[in-house]
């Protein structure tokens, strides 16, 4: 035992010659530009920012069993029903946000524990060759379950983590026994069983395998950047972007942000690399790399994205907190429906 | 009291691989709640159904591949058989993740066969056309090819130690080719292609990065899933049962087929040269064509698509920090190698002296570490760790030792250790068994102490199989995904791991460079070994 205190003791040592200027994040967002602004960050302020990224869950794991000894300060992830819920574990503090930070994200977007970087919207894809105007003039999220639409929608997963906050939000505006009703007419829409990614479900529409199809807005502009090749491309144009509920609550809005981690050593850090994030020139970055929206005024989508001129109704009444409360129950119903 | 010493140390040894073994026994017990009761027997049978229909189309599909190449390899002599013999076997340096995203990447929508087509016959529908090879198609195929390297060889090292040209003694008796296959080759391979299938069967069970990556949920991801997103251990300790159940029946089986295959081996130096059969044209040219479609599918297929999108989008390939990468995956894999000889080592030989009954049973029991998935291994290990620190360290008012164990290369080393000990630990035995014990007694008499002895004689003489062992560490420490993504340090990647991530943020074409560079280190390995692999 005495070995291993000293050992103990030693690394220690070690920790406390670097945490001099350091941010340690967990991160279950790992785009490359995220390192590319971390690097921004550190040439401006001299502060090193660690990355360990990884899947959620797991991440959450380590966390949670490093209890006081997690070295963590942030945790970033993109969707706010993860960090809801991860908070409601008591596994994040209150940050202390800076006035910076309060008057650039609106609450809708932001907890005393946790805060938004960027938004991102779920929306609806179709085939404008067999979908017509008509068809889906003042559609919605509830309309999906409409039987018109039989054979024809495609969606992943239950287990995706963006459809159960979509669901957390239909859960908080309709009520349960509602939504279970609806997420039966949804899986009788089906045109197949879920299966692949976002990207995946606006090819399938794309290639005739169905008419409509549930997609964040980000995927359709990351095809038409070319960035997955000329085909992909192609492909993207063949379907168009709709945005669901505009004539009542607004489309369903999502955001990937960052949580100050219950036993964070370097918090003051930490805010000093949200307050970053949230700047004007992060925020470009983001928004041209990984075609989100951004979190703050004043910084222009890229062209590429639908809905690039936020000219369309967010749905900023229901608060993405509700999204991990209602968790849960979004999976239940999602299941019981027999929803892949 | 240096019997004792070594006793101690093999004990030691022995001990430490258990300890997370039984962590993942003993956390099941524990009650939580849960919301989801009503769902959990649907989730069981699905859970059971899908690793069943997994792991009976993968042994199928792995029985078919690797005795069928097996078979002509061992006994026929067609163009480029010299080549297949070794080429086969180049499919273990693609995992069946990598694999998968080669599988997507080929035939999704919008994917590599539509620009094929699209430039030979320009633009059409092709998609409806394109079959797809997803979900649970798409796993089957996956781990298969990735897997049946192990049926081929295990089974090509039966037919290579028959005592006597068994086609011949089929012609002999007036057989048919097909009679002669399946009465009399089939039936003397049976052990080496139980042995065989039963090690496909582990690790097909074992999976996480291609069924997760395919949707597909297992025992496996269950366990994984009820464990730590639900917080369910009670949900988990079922289907660890269950999981555990299947793969220690396999573990035993394996065991036992491989001492049975040994048995038919004959006594050393007793192989002859046995004078293969040639093929007329247009047998040899439908033997080619087997093994090269093999060899294609199972190693040409994703390199080539990797190959493909780096060409393409080779802005990926500047992006990335390849010699970070290297020397980081060479570091993890040089220390797991010594760590798990040098133990090996001790525990064989502490065996080996102490001839103890309990230390045998401990040290057969630790092996089983090997039929733990890497990624419940993982996740136990964290869990242990946060257990003892909470329980004993913080107790006795000792400073924490979590971040010694977690997120630390030391840690990462200690699984690796764990789930990899019975690869080190059988294959220095079997060359341990090859030491006459009279060696040993001469030794003694000579006045040799132990160590003396140990570092003298058996040392040197088990050069090559260390060497073997080495490479083999070295591939599977390369390959390895679940372990190192959970528990390395923080700006700590492998190439295993920035495929993962790239391929888990949709970046398939960006995970291609470092699983190129993935397969190609593992292919080098795997060439330097391939006269031992195929020997032994
Ligand atoms: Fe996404």
């Amino acid at each position: 035992m005495r070995k291993l205190t000293i050992i103990s003791l030693f690394f220690a040592l070690i920790s406390s010659f670097t945490i001099a200027a350091e941010v340690n994040i967990f991160s279950a967002r790992h785009y490359d530009s995220d390192i590319q602004l971390y690097e921004k960050f550190t040439a401006a302020t001299g502060i090193k920012v660690n990355v360990v990224s990884g899947k959620d869950k797991a991440l959450q794991k380590r966390i949670t069993e490093e209890g006081a000894d997690c070295v963590g300060d942030l945790y970033i992830t993109a969707d706010a029903g993860r960090l809801g819920a991860f908070a409601a574990k008591g596994m994040m503090q209150n940050a202390g946000w800076s006035k910076a930070i309060k008057d650039a994200v609106p609450a809708q977007f932001r907890s005393a524990k946790w805060t938004g970087i960027a938004k991102r919207a779920r929306i609806i894809y179709y085939s404008p060759e067999r979908v017509s105007a008509n068809e889906l003039n003042g559609m919605t999220y509830e309309g999906l379950a409409d039987p018109k639409w039989k054979g024809r929608l495609v969606i992943r997963k239950s287990n995706n983590i963006y459809n159960q906050s979509l669901v957390a939000s239909l859960v908080k505006n309709r009520g349960k026994t509602t939504t279970a009703n609806w997420a039966k007419g949804v899986v009788a829409n089906m045109a197949r069983t879920p299966k692949g990614n976002d990207r995946a479900q606006i090819m399938a529409v794309a290639a005739g395998e169905a008419d409509i199809a549930v997609a964040n807005t980000y995927y359709h502009a990351l095809m038409l950047s070319g960035k997955k090749g000329a085909e992909q491309q192609e492909a993207a144009k063949k379907v168009k972007p709709f945005f669901p509920n505009q004539q009542d609550r607004g489309t369903h809005i999502n955001i990937s942000g960052a949580g100050m981690l219950k036993h964070a050593p370097n918090k003051a850090n930490a805010v000093k690399l949200v307050e970053f994030l949230l700047s004007t020139e992060a925020q470009n970055h983001i928004v041209n790399n990984t075609f989100e929206y951004p979190m703050i005024a004043g910084v222009t989508p890229n062209d590429l994205v639908p809905g690039k001129e936020m000219n369309f109704v967010m749905d900023t009444k229901t608060s993405v907190k509700s999204y991990g409360a209602k968790q849960a129950d979004a999976l239940e119903v999602m299941l019981a429906a027999g929803w892949k | 009291m240096k019997f004792n010493s070594w006793y101690l140390s093999s004990f030691i040894v022995s001990f430490v691989v258990a300890i997370p073994i039984l962590t993942v026994f003993a956390s099941f017990f524990q009650e939580t709640t849960n919301y989801y009761d009503i769902l959990k027997n649907t989730f069981l049978i699905e859970y059971i159904y899908n690793s069943l229909t997994l792991l009976i189309g993968v042994l199928i599909l792995t029985l078919v591949l690797g005795v069928g190449c097996a078979y002509v390899v061992s006994f026929y002599d067609f163009p480029g058989v010299k080549f297949f013999k070794w080429a086969l076997i180049l499919s273990f340096a693609v995992p069946a993740y990598i694999y998968a995203y080669s599988l997507t990447a080929f035939f999704e929508n919008f994917g590599t066969l539509y620009s094929i087509l699209k430039s030979l016959f320009g633009s059409g529908e092709y998609n409806q056309s394109i079959p797809k090879f997803d979900g649970m198609l798409g796993a089957i195929l996956s781990v298969s090819f990735s897997l049946f390297g192990y049926v081929y060889v295990l089974t090509r090292a039966s037919f290579h130690y028959q005592s006597q040209n068994l086609i011949e003694l089929g012609q002999n008796l007036g057989f048919t080719k097909y009679k002669s296959f399946f009465k009399i080759i089939l039936p003397s391979a049976r052990p080496a292609i139980v042995a065989g299938l039963a090690l496909v069967a582990m690790e097909t069970l074992s999976d996480f990065g291609a069924v997760s990556f395919f949707g597909i949920a297992t025992l496996t991801t269950g366990i994984y899933d009820s464990w730590i997103s639900f917080d369910d251990l009670a949900f988990a300790n079922q289907l660890s049962f269950f999981l555990l159940l299947f793969i220690l029946g396999l573990f035993f089986i394996e065991n036992i087929s491989r001492k049975r295959a040994q048995y038919h081996s004959p006594i050393k130096g007793g192989i002859k040269e046995k004078k293969k059969i040639k093929l007329n044209f247009s047998k040899g040219t439908l033997a080619f064509v087997f093994c090269f479609l093999v060899f294609f599918i199972s190693f040409l297929f994703p390199v080539l698509q990797m190959l493909y999108w780096t060409i393409i989008f080779p802005k990926n390939l500047f992006d990335l920090n390849t010699f970070q990468l290297f020397s980081n995956t060479i570091y993890l894999v040089f220390l797991s190698s010594i760590v798990l000889v040098v133990f090996s080592f001790i525990s064989n030989y502490g065996n080996r002296v102490t001839k103890s009954k309990f230390l045998n049973f401990l040290t057969t029991f630790s092996i089983t570490g090997y039929a733990i998935p890497g990624v419940i291994l993982a996740v136990a290990f964290i869990t242990f760790i946060a257990w003892f620190d909470n329980t004993f360290v913080k107790a006795f008012e000792f400073n924490s030792i979590k971040k010694i164990f977690i997120g630390s290369v030391f840690g990462l080393v200690i699984v690796y250790f764990i789930r990899f000990y019975s690869l080190a630990y059988n294959g220095l035995k079997t060359g341990y068994e090859r030491i006459n014990r009279s060696i040993d007694e001469s030794s003694y008499l000579l006045g040799y102490s132990k160590i003396k002895t140990f570092l003298g004689i058996h040392v040197p003489y088990l050069k090559n199989s260390v060497f073997l062992i080495g490479i083999l560490i070295t591939i599977e420490v390369i390959k390895e995904l679940p372990i190192t993504l959970i528990l390395r340090p923080f700006n700590f990647e492998t190439f295993a791991t920035t495929a993962y991530i790239f391929a888990s943020q949709d970046l398939l074409e960006a995970a291609a460079v470092p699983s190129l560079f993935l397969i190609l280190i593992a292919s080098t390995f795997i060439l330097i070994t391939s006269k031992f692999i195929l020997k032994d």
